[in-house]
């Protein structure tokens, strides 16, 4: 746990194993993974991109966000703004000083998105999984689920419902989320953040790659991200859902990889076979 | 099952039940106990484990490389036996015998 911005975080970090590659030149950035909002916490990329990026020589930085996995649950401050700030004093506390590779899951890509726009000379690339910088269209969808969520767990035999569908594991996380919900402010703050200027996050000048579920909603989203950010990939992987990162890893680290390694100009060790 | 394994087994019982806290069961946690269908582990707790495996020992037991072989799915039906062995396996490759640790 390390305490900041006035909570404690959960946090993980994982070390590269060796040296960095051969061919590499300047210094590897640190890559921190941000997960999403509501249902998620860290594991969603422990168990995905961490060691992939450890072994591809990143330093890498994995963290709960505020109300979510183990970090502190404060009953308000879950503005946009609050999360950027915790990153921002999370990289202070880790004594991480150079560049940052940012990859966020869903809202997680948000708050990457909000911390470039402030900080844009520390950020070496981002990827974002189903996800958008934080626009007016964005927050509006996500104000939508928000409310959905809200409305549902609630409800009596919701819990009973999920369990059967999902299992007693899904169960208890929804039981947490509901918990969540209900004990802080996060669904009314969260979708009325202040927002940083267009002009800031147009500003935003190193490699993005942006990565949709062709079966989610949040695609639809793909041609006003590169309106905003001509230099953007967009991969779309097909009939695959907004968990896209937890369902297809496999295929997500690869086009995470490559787009390093053309994009960045950061070559990777090539995969180690076991 | 090998002493060092015993000792491990004993070590890996008191982090999971830290781990677990209010959520921890009074059953016996055998090499056969699932983490996900006996436990009632999340994904969650198992990174929190493997937070509290490397404060223990350290970088011998790469855990992340081990996990990373699973997916999240998988992850679920590990059991408590293959992280035991995965252990002891690393500590031995370190050239230190487990059960000095």
């Amino acid at each position: 746990m390390v305490r900041a911005n006035g909570i404690e975080l959960h946090v993980q970090r994982l070390d590269p194993a060796g040296p960095a590659p051969v061919g590499r030149t300047g210094p590897t950035p640190t890559a921190v993974l941000i997960h999403g909002m509501a249902s998620d916490t860290m594991a969603s990329w422990y168990f995905t991109m961490a060691e992939p990026l450890s072994r591809a020589g990143f330093p890498t930085v994995l963290y709960d966000l505020r109300g979510h996995g183990r970090s502190d649950r404060p009953a308000t401050g879950y503005a946009l703004d609050d999360f950027v700030d915790d990153l921002a004093a999370l990289l202070v506390e880790l004594d991480v000083t150079g560049p940052l590779l940012l990859l966020g899951n869903s809202f997680g890509g948000t708050i990457a998105f909000g911390y470039a726009a402030r900080h844009p000379d520390r950020v070496a690339g981002i990827v974002a999984v189903e996800s958008s910088p934080p626009t007016p269209e964005w927050m509006s969808r996500v104000r939508m689920r928000l409310e959905r969520v809200a409305a549902r767990l609630p409800r009596e035999g919701a819990l009973a419902e999920i369990g059967a569908a999902r299992g007693r594991i899904a169960a208890r996380r929804a039981a947490d989320t509901g918990r969540m919900l209900a004990d802080t402010t996060l669904a009314a703050e969260l979708p009325a953040s202040r927002l940083p200027a267009r002009d800031a996050i147009a500003a935003i000048a190193c490699p993005v790659l942006c990565l949709y579920g062709g079966d989610s909603a949040v695609g639809e989203l793909a041609p006003a991200v590169r309106g905003l950010l001509p230099q953007t990939r967009v991969v779309v992987l097909p009939d695959q859902k907004h968990s896209v990162l937890i369902d297809r890893p496999d295929s997500v680290r690869r086009h995470v990889l490559a787009w390093l390694g053309e994009e960045c100009g950061i070559e990777v060790a090539p995969p180690v076979t076991t | 099952m090998a002493a060092a394994q015993d000792s491990i087994l004993a070590d890996l019982t008191e982090m999971i039940n830290a781990v677990l806290g209010d959520f921890a069961t009074d059953q016996v946690i055998t090499m056969d106990t699932t983490f996900r269908d006996d436990l009632g582990m999340e994904s969650i707790d198992v990174v929190s484990l493997a937070g509290r495996l490397q404060a223990r020992y350290g970088d011998t037991v790469n855990f992340a490389h081990f996990v990373a072989k699973l997916d999240l799915e998988t992850v679920g039906e590990l059991r408590v036996g293959q992280l035991v062995e995965h252990i002891a396996n690393s500590l031995e490759g370190d050239g230190v015998p487990a059960g000095s640790r």
